[in-house]
């Protein structure tokens, strides 16, 4: 149980926590059952958590599998620096974004699940971990080497270097004999 | 690529299959229970007050119990191995299908959580029903105190005690399920089981809290049957009873039913039926990890322990009436490091009956196998003594015989070249004592190394049989596959042990057309 990544398991189950808060909200306003204010906040605080969750942190150790099209959201939530990468700031603001599920029989379900992403949230922050944005890795190539420039000017057999080097400034002095016969004879 | 129908229909016939029938047996089940309540005759008053909800919500409820119940059947791994290896399923057919178990397994959880949904809110629709339509003609059958009550699980109910915790118990119960079976799902999701296997494992184990909850589930139940179908056929109305919603036919219809009815209407609640579904396979799952459990007591003898490179240590074992056959793989866990973890290794060397010793190949990649080795090998100094290691060259000779294979492919990708020393010593024998019994082509070697950054070789002489079939770079699948199946016009058999894209990759080859007409059949094992 040493090294778990507690921050996983709360980013999945808050995400989870938000589409039922999302969902018992929407089936509370549809039915417009009492206390279907509540259901109208559970839509909101539902949407808000989604947008929030959406973009997964970059593990601390491993490869991280990002959501598919959560560049965007990344740097949204990137752009709130400390407030975002804190884990402490989520797990009271899940905190308080369930309570007032809690008090409308089809929004309940949402609150208990957020109430669990938080407490998981707090147990990743007391470990230490924090948000980290998935950002595209930006490749270094290798600086392309001189000689890439300068192909050579005559086809095989080639002469030695030194030739060569003679062959650029000194036509004649560059001329030499094949040690091998070149032709089919 | 063009999908062959041979192929696929080896590959996916008997899964597809399988899915049809049990998609048949939820529907038929879904189909039954619903016509029965909303035209059999005990329901008729209930069907009146609530109307669809009843229907879906007990249909919905029975197909629950039926994926309850099978939801734990694949997961008796030993029964399957035992099943699996019987001549009882001689048929390879099956046996790939036995295979499969854990996507049936998944399959049935999908079901439970989508009819979990469909079943609680049939039941919220309900309870607004129970109150809306609050009869005053049955009483007995309301939930409800009065016309337009709302009910909420923290209203006290001071003057019916009864009745309330008719209510609160399965409505609490059913909440308690529903968030056992959110953190169930949601921690099983397949990147929390690849990067913290344990926060699955532990979560998932809550199961028997669920089970035990569900089969109290419907104790103090809010839905009634009717028992007195004969002294009180449903329709009938007595004569001193004046209902303004009668029409002057129903009038009719009432006098002329006058003479047979001659009660009031009994009610009675349905009793907790779901342990008859649900006890029989949580019965044999208990017996099943209570046999792994003694299984696992008698103590394994460790035999050597050898260092390879890239991080791999070869472990032997020993332990008594242990037998095992090419391809399976062990759990093993190790008290000194974990009491609760168990972790699966295929073995690379199973007993035999010259030679007792099995063995695993693991690489240190988490915390867990770190530690292991640490125990095992501790950091080498040179005043140390180094644990024994006992070269086997003999298996190859071991066990050889009773193998309906006639020719063998293997096709191993590793990043770095000193991986493939792990096995070097094998290949290279087997290698050797085929080419002495004058079967060359039955063994066919291919090694990739996928990390072409730097030039790497092997250059030890004794391993020139690997060196000489070293290619740089990753496999091209399709070209290896058609040439495989250009040599052999049977059935190939293609066992894929690596990553997700390999394996996806392989599996849609396998189930494409082929120009040699070959049909290859795809195996896969993976352990997230």
């Amino acid at each position: 149980m040493g090294k778990i990544e507690w921050a996983m398991w709360a980013n999945e189950q808050a995400l989870a926590s938000g589409l039922i808060l999302l969902a018992g909200g929407i089936v509370g306003v549809a039915g417009q059952f009492r206390g279907w204010e509540f259901a109208a906040y559970a839509v909101a605080a539902g949407v808000f958590v989604c947008l929030l969750e959406y973009p997964r942190s970059k593990r601390a150790k491993g490869t991280s599998v990002e959501r598919s099209g959560q560049y965007c959201f990344t740097v949204c939530v990137k752009a709130f620096g400390p407030l975002t990468r804190n884990y402490y700031v989520r797990a009271f603001l899940h905190a308080a974004i369930c309570v007032p599920g809690g008090f409308m029989l089809a929004t309940v379900l949402g609150c208990v699940c957020l109430g669990i992403a938080s407490l998981i949230y707090l147990a990743a922050a007391i470990r230490g971990e924090h948000w980290e944005p998935i950002l595209p890795r930006k490749d270094v190539r290798k600086p392309v080497a001189e000689s890439i420039k300068n192909p050579p000017q005559n086809p095989p057999p080639r002469p030695p270097p030194e030739t060569r080097r003679k062959q650029a400034k000194d036509l004649e002095g560059a001329a030499y004999d094949n040690p091998s016969s070149v032709t089919d004879d | 690529m063009a999908v062959s129908v041979r192929s696929w229909v080896a590959n996916e016939g008997g899964k597809h299959l399988v899915l049809m029938l049990w998609l048949g047996a939820n529907t038929w089940l879904f189909l039954r229970t619903y016509l029965l309540y909303s035209t059999g005759q005990q329901y008729h008053y209930l069907y009146k007050m609530l109307g669809l909800g009843l229907c879906i919500s007990r249909a919905s409820a029975s197909v629950l119990n039926l994926n309850c119940c099978l939801v734990l059947l694949p997961m008796c791994r030993s029964l399957l191995t035992f099943i699996r290896g019987t001549h009882t399923v001689s048929s390879r057919k099956t046996r790939r299908l036995l295979d499969k178990s854990k996507s049936f397994h998944v399959a049935c959880g999908v079901a439970i959580c989508l009819f979990s949904a469909v079943h609680v809110s049939a039941h919220l629709v309900n309870v607004v029903n129970f109150s809306l339509s609050y009869s005053d003609d049955f009483p007995a059958l309301n939930l409800a105190r009065y016309r337009g009550e709302v009910r909420l699980p923290n209203v006290s109910n001071h003057d019916h005690p009864v009745r309330s915790a008719s209510v609160l118990f399965p409505g609490v119960t059913g909440v308690l399920l529903v968030l056992i079976l959110l953190l169930m799902f949601i921690s099983s999701s397949y990147c929390i089981r690849v990067s913290n296997y344990e926060i699955f494992w532990y979560t998932h184990n809550l199961f028997i809290v669920f089970y035990t909850i569900l089969m109290v589930h419907m104790v103090g139940g809010a839905l009634k049957y009717q028992t007195n179908l004969k002294a009180h056929p449903p329709g009938c109305l007595r004569t001193n009873q004046s209902n303004s919603k009668l029409q002057d036919e129903d009038l009719v219809q009432a006098e002329d039913d006058d003479i047979r009815c001659r009660e009031d209407a009994h009610f009675e609640p349905h009793y907790p039926q779901t342990w008859l579904w649900v006890s029989g396979p949580l019965c044999l799952y208990c017996v099943e990890r209570l046999y792994r459990y003694i299984r696992s007591s008698d103590p394994v003898t460790i035999v050597t322990a050898i260092r390879h490179p890239c991080n791999v240590v070869e472990l032997r074992m020993l332990k008594k009436d242990f037998k095992a056959r090419p391809g399976q793989y062990i759990v093993l866990n190790c008290p000194g490091v974990s009491s609760f973890e168990n972790h699966p290794f295929t073995l690379t060397k199973c007993p035999t009956a010259n030679k007792e010793t099995f063995g695993i190949h693991l690489r240190v990649v988490g915390d867990w196998t770190d530690r292991f080795t640490q125990l095992l090998l501790p950091p080498p100094r040179a005043d140390m003594e180094i644990l024994p290691m006992v070269q086997q060259r003999r298996y190859p000779n071991d066990g050889w015989r009773g193998f309906r294979l006639q020719r063998l492919y293997f096709v191993w990708v590793c990043k770095e070249i000193q991986s493939f020393y792990w096995f070097a010593e094998l290949l290279c024998a087997l290698h050797k004592k085929l080419w002495q019994e004058n079967r060359p082509d039955y063994f066919n070697l291919k090694l990739y190394v996928s990390c072409t950054e730097s030039l790497q070789r092997m250059s030890e002489e004794r391993y020139r049989p690997l060196s000489s079939r070293l290619l740089v770079g990753r496999p091209k699948w399709k070209m290896i596959l058609d040439e495989i199946g250009k040599s052999n016009k049977k059935r190939v058999g293609v066992f894929c042990c690596g990553p997700k894209s390999i394996s996806k990759t392989l599996h849609r080859l396998c189930n494409s057309t082929r120009s040699s007409g070959t049909v290859f059949e795809f195996n896969k094992e993976s352990f997230s």
